[in-house]
């Protein structure tokens, strides 16, 4: 028996405000809760196989209406409901659930699997597009009536589907689809983008995301999230609000749909090429729709404080510089992606030629010679060579526009979540950075906005009471400064209050009461493990593994955190980073048959002991003393048993480092120089050898150890106990 | 006669793995005798250059050399398989191999007493590597090759290689 359509309209009608609502009344609960039983009744009286299998589920998610995971269970009944309903209405059978195999693949991953490149060319090319999207999509709620930002969103999303259809990725493409239906209304003048569609397409934005991040996973036959849920639920009210968006739009749609047999509920494209409705129930389908307007959907949404006439638009002050927006534009069009290893490869091979040319030119029996144009020929290969090592050295760098737009959609959130009204300013998007620091700063970055936007600004009443205006700015900020590149987050906010976090870190036992603290030494306080000031844990921040985490990644980058704070007045993080990490600045250590570099920023001074400068302990030379002050000292010689290191203390030199206060006077047989190296890894085989940061390949083409100062400190303790037994 | 049929079953299993072991190795002298590797594996050969040490390492582990702007790990085939260590000479060869590691190609050098040549090596003159019992491991070769009179030792290189690619130092 096929049921009748009244009842499909009826139950599609109830799941379907249930998945857009995330708050019920009470009244409305019990009163959908009958609903939904009588629905799961006449699922029942359907006899179909598969419709009493829903009906349990319909039974469910009608039992657990009240729980606080209604939400996700009824847009999962609502999934199920979609396939169910087309089966049911085109009076095919239900299809024999096909046995989970583990490691079978998924139908739609079949194309994919089979071409590994192409996958995951589509993957890094789709994630591409997402970010595009995701950014052009914040700029265009400040400025809805913007076309050109419209088609910009528009395109990309055009693209995805496209080529996820291509490669047979239904789930992607039917997504994509529909909300590029709606964005294609909006183009042409149908619908009004509200609120509401940016909050759905921004979450189909962070869903397709989800989706296509997990697509190697799931090709690996790894698991993977459970999308369907979500995915349906979202289609539903993308669908839901382009039949609400106003009535021409939805009766010119029912009649195409009508025409097309296509079913309004399920993505047309699928229809359209296997038509399972009947026009005529197609027909009852859509017009059940409108009954469901965009304030009804949304009604109890905005009793929950969230009205979004309430929070202003987030608004992203872009670069003023029209000139190189257009710049942006062109850079935009003329790129190629290239895969890094072959990138890491090209920068390899051109330092090899920097460092073949030089032994080249260094060569006697070039030297010798007096041909003036041999002389210039090779002055030529070089200039050549030092140009080449230039740009290639520039393809590691990206601008850090990409992370700075992502922390734009966060403050946006948090700006809606927590009721704070922020302006966000970006300068700086252009900065080049090295790529592996863009992509390793974007956590620490995202924690610091965070607790800017929780602890640091105020509440729009606090700001007014305190004279500042209701609107906070929040400054990101990235720029040079003396050979580093510099990222700025500043806030107009309380600034850090010293006296809490003394007493917080009194109580933390990490401080002394008593002790007198300068507030810059408070304030570095903050960087403690589980450290937090906040009285009570919010969802955004405060639970105290936050600013440690921060520091300890940076200084992983080689890079410095600083606060500037005023009561009142805003705090400004400032983190200082090295222009790129493929070369470092260091000095180099002849110890017999072996070279060694240690980085210039760890080296405090270097000096030739006299004998009565060294001290020994049981007849070993353990200190030595530089002006008043007692220095161990470490054998690198002995401790890496080099050959041909030299014996005697006094014919050497000691280099002091320091590493986290602690010096340590290193002895090496001399100092050959300073030098700016390419840093190697040493690759996975030496990745336990303690006192070696990575190798540098030096300018004769051999590689010299790089030391690492806090390795040498964990390796010195065991050392003496050595030397000492 | 169920034994007779169980001997025939083990000859043609060991018959079907000479098979796949059939095809082209590169020969090497390492004291007195001769070892082959995969034809495949083999990336390049270079004349023995500058070792850079890394400490902490078990001494087969020479250290690193820079293979054009690559850091590769170098292994000392001598020392690794007991025999005493001998200074480098003309003949001395690094050869550079691809050593598969937890599903990773890795390339590491190995140093060798010289290069022989390319063999063809049927299936036919592939013996299984005999049991030892305790005084030779036997499970990182993969056969013996009899061709022109000589033995030679073919090995399976991800075993040999394979405990040097993982973190491997000397406890200190």
């Amino acid at each position: 028996m096929i049921p009748s359509k009244q009842w499909f309209e009826h139950i599609e009608e109830v799941l379907t405000r249930l998945s857009c609502d995330s708050v019920v009344e009470p009244i409305c609960v019990e009163r959908m809760r009958t609903q939904l039983l009588a629905a799961a009744t006449l699922l029942d009286e359907a006899a179909h196989g598969e419709a009493s299998a829903l009906a349990v589920v319909v039974r469910s998610s009608a039992d657990s209406l009240a729980a606080a995971n209604a939400g996700v269970i009824v847009e999962d009944t609502l999934a199920r409901w979609e396939q169910v309903k087309t089966r049911l209405a085109s009076g095919e059978p239900p299809p024999v659930p096909r046995p989970a195999t583990p490691g079978a693949l998924d139908e739609e991953l079949v194309t994919l699997a089979s071409d590994p490149e192409m996958s995951g060319m589509f993957v890094a090319e789709a994630l591409d597009h997402l970010g595009t999207i995701e950014s052009v999509l914040l700029q265009l709620e400040a400025t809805p009536e913007d076309k050109k930002l419209l088609n910009d969103v528009f395109r990309p999303f055009h693209t995805i589907k496209g080529n996820a259809g291509a490669l047979g990725v239904t789930s992607v493409q039917e997504l994509a689809h529909i909300v590029e239906n709606l964005l294609d209304l909006a183009r042409a003048g149908k619908h009004v983008m509200g609120p509401d569609e940016f909050e759905i397409v921004l979450k189909a934005v962070d869903l397709l995301t989800l989706m296509i991040n997990e697509l190697p996973a799931r090709i690996a036959g790894q698991p993977a999230t459970d999308c369907s849920g979500r995915r349906h639920g979202l289609m539903t009210a993308v669908t839901a609000l382009i039949a609400g968006g106003n009535r021409p739009v939805v009766a010119e749609v029912v009649v195409e749909l009508a025409e097309a047999g296509a079913d309004a509920a399920t993505p047309p494209e699928r229809s359209a090429s296997a038509p399972v409705l009947t026009p005529a129930a197609a027909l009852a389908v859509v017009a059940a729709l409108p009954v469901l307007t965009p304030e009804e959907a949304f009604a109890e949404r905005r009793t929950d404080g969230l009205a979004p006439g309430r929070v202003p638009p987030l608004a992203v002050v872009p670069d003023p510089d029209p000139a190189k927006q257009t710049r942006r534009a062109e850079d935009t069009a003329i790129t190629v992606k290239v895969d890094t290893r072959k990138l890491d490869n090209l920068i390899d091979m051109v330092g090899e030629l920097v460092i073949a040319q030089s032994i080249l030119a260094e060569d006697p029996a070039l030297s010798r010679s007096t041909d003036e144009r041999l002389g210039r020929r090779l002055a030529q290969l070089k200039r050549i060579t030092s140009d080449l090592q230039r740009n290639a050295m520039a393809m590691r760098m990206v601008p850090i526009r990409q992370t700075f737009q992502k922390m734009a959609r966060l403050v946006r959130d948090l700006s809606k979540r927590s009721g704070k009204q922020i302006e966000l300013v970006l300068q700086g998007e252009d900065t080049e950075l090295d790529r592996r620091v863009v992509e390793d700063i974007n956590d620490p970055l995202m924690h610091m906005v965070r607790n800017s936007v929780d602890h640091g600004i105020e509440m729009a009443e606090a700001r007014v009471k305190t004279g500042k205006s209701a609107q906070a700015t929040l400054r990101l900020s990235a720029f040079h400064q003396a050979g580093n590149i510099v990222i700025e987050i500043a806030d107009d906010g309380a600034g850090l209050n010293t006296d809490k976090i003394h007493a917080k870190a009194i109580e933390r036992g990490l401080a002394t009461d008593g002790v007198t603290l300068s507030a810059s030494e408070i304030h570095q306080m903050i960087f403690q493990p589980g450290f937090s000031t906040a009285d009570k844990i919010t969802e955004i921040s405060g639970r105290g593994v936050g600013m440690d985490v921060v520091r300890r990644n940076i200084e992983a980058l080689r890079g410095q955190i600083e606060i500037q704070t005023a009561r009142g007045q805003g705090t400004t993080f400032s983190i200082r980073l090295p222009l790129t990490l493929a070369i470092v600045d260091g000095i180099m250590l002849g110890v017999g048959v072996e070279r060694f570099v240690v980085p210039t920023f760890a080296v405090r001074e270097s000096l030739r002991p006299l004998a009565s400068q060294v001290h020994t302990i049981h007849g070993r030379p353990c200190m030595v003393q530089v002006r008043e002050r007692l220095i161990p000292t470490l054998n690198i010689g002995e401790l890496f048993a080099v050959s041909g290191a030299r014996p005697d203390i006094t014919d050497c030199t000691v280099v002091v480092i320091e590493d986290a206060g602690r010096p340590v006077a290193l002895v090496v047989d001399e100092l050959l120089g300073k030098q700016e190296v390419v840093i190697k890894s040493l690759g996975d085989a030496f990745q336990g050898v303690r006192g070696v940061a990575g190798g540098a390949i030096l300018g004769d083409g051999r590689i010299g150890l790089i030391l690492d100062a806090g390795g040498l400190m964990g390796l010195m303790g065991k050392s003496t106990a050595r030397q000492a037994a | 006669m169920e034994a007779t049929l169980a001997v025939d079953g083990q000859t043609a299993h060991s018959r079907q793995v000479a098979g796949d072991l059939a095809g082209k190795y590169l020969t090497f002298a390492l004291g007195a005798e001769e070892y082959g590797l995969p034809v495949l594996k083999v990336r390049e050969i270079i004349k023995v250059m500058d070792i850079t040490q890394v400490p902490q390492m078990p001494a087969h582990v020479r250290g690193v050399i820079n293979l054009r702007g690559k850091v590769i790990p170098v292994i000392d085939l001598r020392l690794k398989f007991g025999f005493p260590q001998q200074a480098y000479t003309e003949r001395t060869c690094i050869i550079v191999v691809d050593v598969a590691l937890q599903g990773m190609s890795v390339m590491m050098g190995i140093v060798v007493d010289s290069v022989s040549e390319v063999l063809n090596v049927t299936g036919a003159e592939i013996d299984q590597a005999p049991e030892f019992g305790d005084r030779v491991t036997t499970d990182y070769m993969l056969g013996l090759a009899k061709v022109k009179g000589t033995v030679k030792i073919l090995l399976a290189l991800d075993k040999v290689l394979g405990a040097d690619g993982q973190v491997s130092h000397r406890v200190f």
